[in-house]
């Protein structure tokens, strides 16, 4: 746009100034809360400066106390464990559907597409009751594979590939199949890399989602060596009597932003060429 | 011995519509054939059917005397060039030459030599590194002819090759692709709807028309004579003058006031046909035949004039004439025209195929 009226400039920056504040302000708050002894918080206002416990708090739930150990890299090695099951699981799983479903010739071909569709409206959530009587009744109860597994089966990623896989001109494939590649090669050297963005923009999404997953993980463990990062924030919460560690609570918020944070900024470029890739 | 051999070859679809009836064809050795004719006419899916792209419905393909007819298109030992290219995006040009003798499974020192010779004769040494996306139109087409050469198949096949290049460039690779054909001499199989490349391409033409082979030959036999009203519009530039009349006792009765001395032929009821270069430009009383000008197109080297005349209880019919040199008479103006009888083509009008003087 090539515009030049200079009060509607300064009034897009207000817009834009304002809503970096209303996102920037609840991270700043608990970056700030993070540096504050136990105590400030129960006099009913929230420090807006730091204070000179930093050091101390991040040591105490990275490192933990003498005498007690921190749970704190467990619960993020777990996190990281989950999110990263649920993402290359959802991504490999959501490849090879999408390739039978555009490739591949079979009876009840749309029947299978629109399933796998519907499932679009049963996440986890809806499904929790009859989702955890089926991990109960395999055994897999407080372990990675019960974390993941139910978590892995997506119509979203499902969706996305097969419009990516579409795409892709016919006569590629009839190129391919003249140059002798059998389905294997042409899912590994033809198809894979060229969806390569694609993947990168999923990983993201998909990274943020299960590292997110908060619900699914507090039903499904019961074990402390299966908690995950999420989970243990509201955990720190309820406590039943006595003061909530509030510098505490935000040290492992904090903590469980940090990951997602650099998969964002690790994989930008990808992620936008993939959302808006015209290359093909 | 013949190359690729089609024999009784249709193809009809789950649905039923039978997109080619029956196509006879016997291609020899090094011979360049050129498939043309309006979209539709089924000769994408004719060569896709040779290629192994698509099933064959019945009848028999055979590739130096063997059957092809289920085997799969890498086993047949062609070679495609797309009309969009159909380039490995993100492979480099080399990949992208190499990839199909790579599943082959050829050691990689071979590969490397005819990549190579390939790139050298086709003048793309420079440009092997580089992705699809950094080529022009023209470097693409190359590479695409490239990946094609490169595997020294016993056919290769061209679908509509050039559409997507402009103009200036069509010419020239146009000549380059002649030019390769020659010097490989490898048996091809072309597809066109452009009749200038047909003409221009073909050691023998096949004009299809719904799923037909209407006429089979060279060029200029196809030019000089049309097997068929559709054959004679469809080759040559303009297309031939068409003008349906009556031929009685010896005269051809072209309208009310036009009655041409004319040879007898086995039906009275035919279809006249002249083609615009062979018209000449006389004075109104020493004239065949009257032409209205509508338009003029003066094209420096010629004049295409389009007009009509009266004919057949004064209907009238659009007339072209292609002249040499330049012309430039009024819009509306009577122009007299000569219809040599030795330039005539006739047809039967109800069959619409070609008949000959009795």
């Amino acid at each position: 746009m090539i515009e030049n009226r200079p009060w509607l400039t300064g009034f897009s920056h207000l817009i834009l100034v304002l809503g970096v504040l209303v996102v920037a302000l609840p991270v700043w708050v608990a970056i700030v809360a993070s540096t504050h002894p136990a105590n400030a918080f129960g006099v009913g206002h929230i420090p807006m400066w730091f204070g000179d416990q930093a050091f101390a708090n991040w040591h105490q739930m990275l490192i933990g106390k003498e005498g007690q150990a921190s749970h704190m890299l467990r619960m993020t090695l777990n996190s990281l464990i989950m999110a990263l099951g649920i993402t290359f699981g959802k991504i490999a799983i959501s490849l090879l559907s999408a390739y039978a479903i555009v490739f591949f010739r079979f009876p009840f071909r749309g029947l299978a597409f629109w399933v796998i569709f519907f499932t679009l409206m049963l996440p986890v959530e809806v499904r929790i009751v009859p989702t955890y009587e089926v991990i109960a009744n395999l055994n897999l109860l407080n372990s990675y594979t019960g974390l993941t597994l139910p978590l892995i089966a997506s119509a979203t990623a499902t969706f996305l590939f097969r419009q990516c896989f579409m795409s892709i001109p016919g006569e590629l494939v009839e190129a391919a199949r003249i140059d002798g590649a059998g389905p294997i090669r042409f899912f590994f050297d033809i198809l894979l890399p060229m969806s390569r963005t694609n993947i990168a923009a999923l990983f993201v999404i998909l990274f943020i989602y299960g590292w997110n997953q908060y619900l699914w993980p507090l039903i499904v463990t019961t074990d402390d060596a299966y908690y995950t990062l999420v989970m243990s924030v509201k955990r720190m919460l309820s406590v039943p009597d006595g003061d909530i560690e509030w510098n505490k609570v935000m040290v492992s918020t904090l903590l469980a932003m940090i990951p997602p944070v650099l998969v964002v900024i690790g994989m930008q470029k990808l992620f936008v060429k993939g959302l808006v890739d015209a290359e093909k | 011995m013949s190359d690729l051999v089609l024999r009784n070859i249709g193809k009809t679809y789950a649905n039923g519509y039978q997109a080619i009836p029956s196509i006879d064809l016997t291609i020899e050795e090094g011979e360049f054939i050129v498939l043309v004719g309006p979209s539709g006419c089924g000769k994408s899916t004719l060569l896709r059917m040779v290629a192994g792209l698509e099933s064959i419905s019945q009848g028999d393909l055979l590739i130096k005397g063997i059957q092809v007819n289920n085997k799969e298109p890498a086993e047949r030992d062609i070679a495609m060039v797309f009309q969009n290219y159909a380039l490995y995006p993100h492979m480099s040009v080399y990949d992208n030459m190499a990839y199909g003798l790579k599943n082959r499974g050829e050691p990689k020192s071979e590969i490397e030599t005819k990549v190579n010779a390939v790139a050298q004769m086709l003048g793309l040494e420079e440009l092997l590194t580089r992705k699809p996306r950094q080529l022009s139109g023209g470097q693409r087409q190359r590479v695409a002819m490239g990946r094609a050469m490169v595997r020294d198949p016993k056919v290769f096949l061209f679908d509509e090759p050039l559409s997507n290049l402009d103009a200036k460039l069509r010419v020239q690779m146009r000549v380059e692709i002649r030019e390769l054909q020659r010097k490989l001499g490898t048996t091809t199989l072309y597809v066109t709807h452009d009749q200038v490349e047909a003409m221009t391409l073909a050691d023998r033409l096949v004009v299809l028309n719904k799923g037909h082979a209407e006429q089979v030959g060279t060029p200029m036999a196809l030019y000089d004579r049309p097997a068929s009203t559709f054959v004679a519009q469809f080759i040559g530039s303009p297309s031939m003058n068409l003008i349906p009349c009556t031929v009685e006792d010896g005269v051809l009765q072209l309208g009310a006031d036009c009655q041409l001395a004319s040879p007898q032929f086995s039906t009275d009821k035919i279809m006249w046909g002249i083609r615009p270069e062979h018209v000449d430009i006389v004075p109104l009383q020493d004239a065949d035949l009257n032409l209205q000008v509508k338009a003029v197109e003066a094209l420096g080297a010629e004049t295409l004039i389009h007009g009509s005349v009266k004919a057949d209880r004064d209907k009238q019919y659009p007339f072209v004439v292609r002249l040499s040199g330049n012309h430039a008479p009024d819009i509306g103006q009577l122009i007299g025209l000569k219809v040599p009888q030795h330039a005539w083509h006739v047809f039967d009008a109800e069959t619409t195929k070609r008949i000959e003087a009795l």
